[in-house]
């Protein structure tokens, strides 16, 4: 069941005053966090967040398409990358 | 050819009419560079790293990340049939080579990486390709892992000759991972 219309995005309340001081200072120092399951608000946006996997930090840096979805998504818990040896022809986006 | 000289091109997913033709999902970030191929090198068994070399009639480049090839020599949909399912792999010759700052993700493993703020990092190990982007994950001097993420913002300068990578990483990102 999809969360509740009339409740904003779940975003860990620390989490957003770590953001919320960032941005109003405009350093981009790094945040880390465990709070996997908040939301990425429009606010995170230029921020690199270490999202914490179970087993380290993963940095992920706060892109507008990323608005909406939950940084547990960014961080893979699993190790499985594919056959990354043989994907050769991806360049630098 | 040995697997190491290529690169994974994608994989044949299904038969395509009646004449043998084979779809072939593409794992690359251009498609259109491959609108027309010349040959490709089909691994048919998995177990091993045998590439068997086959020569392309006719290439149809479609939408959704998917080419149609005819190869030659296979006629028939029992023939193509037999095919499905199996990784395709192209020469690393034919990768166009990159400018600048863009770099393939198996070419910069080894390199060394230079911070702005912090001096030499360590050496590449692998750029882990996750779904939304990607990490580069550098082995330190001292055997600890940093990882910083390959954005536009934080590459600084990509140096192919002396193999250095310069990166500009955000404030407190390295301390993380050298603590």
């Amino acid at each position: 069941m999809s969360r509740s219309l009339k409740k904003p995005p779940f975003v860990h309340y620390k989490l957003q005053l770590r953001v919320d001081t960032a941005q109003q200072s405009g350093k981009k120092a790094v945040i880390k966090t465990w709070s996997r399951a908040s939301m990425i608000t429009p606010d995170f946006v230029g921020l690199t967040i270490a999202v914490h996997n179970g087993n380290k930090f993963i940095p992920v840096y706060v892109t507008e398409n990323m608005v909406g979805h939950k940084l547990g998504e960014f961080s893979p818990t699993r190790n499985f990358r594919g056959h990354a040896g043989n994907k050769k022809d991806k360049g630098k986006r | 050819m040995k697997i190491e000289e290529t690169f994974y091109l994608g994989y044949t997913s299904k038969v395509h009419g009646k004449n043998g033709e084979l779809v072939v999902k593409l794992d690359v970030d251009q498609p259109n560079a491959y609108k027309k191929l010349e040959s490709v090198f089909i691994r048919i068994n998995k177990m091993d790293n045998q590439l068997v070399p086959f020569f392309v009639t006719k290439t149809t480049l479609q939408n959704n990340n998917t080419v149609v090839i005819k190869l030659d020599g296979v006629e028939e949909v029992d023939e193509a049939k037999n095919l499905v399912a199996k990784e395709v792999y192209l020469p690393l010759s034919m990768l166009p080579p990159l400018k600048g700052n863009k770099f393939y993700f198996h070419e910069v493993v080894g390199f060394t990486v230079e911070d702005l703020q912090k001096g030499s990092l360590g050496i590449i190990n692998q750029v882990l390709d996750y779904p939304h982007q990607a990490v580069l994950e550098i082995i330190s001097p001292d055997n600890k892992e940093i990882l910083i993420p390959v954005s536009d913002d934080f590459i600084v300068e990509v140096n192919r000759e002396k193999q250095l990578i310069k990166t500009n990483a955000p404030e407190g990102l390295i301390d993380i991972y050298l603590e």
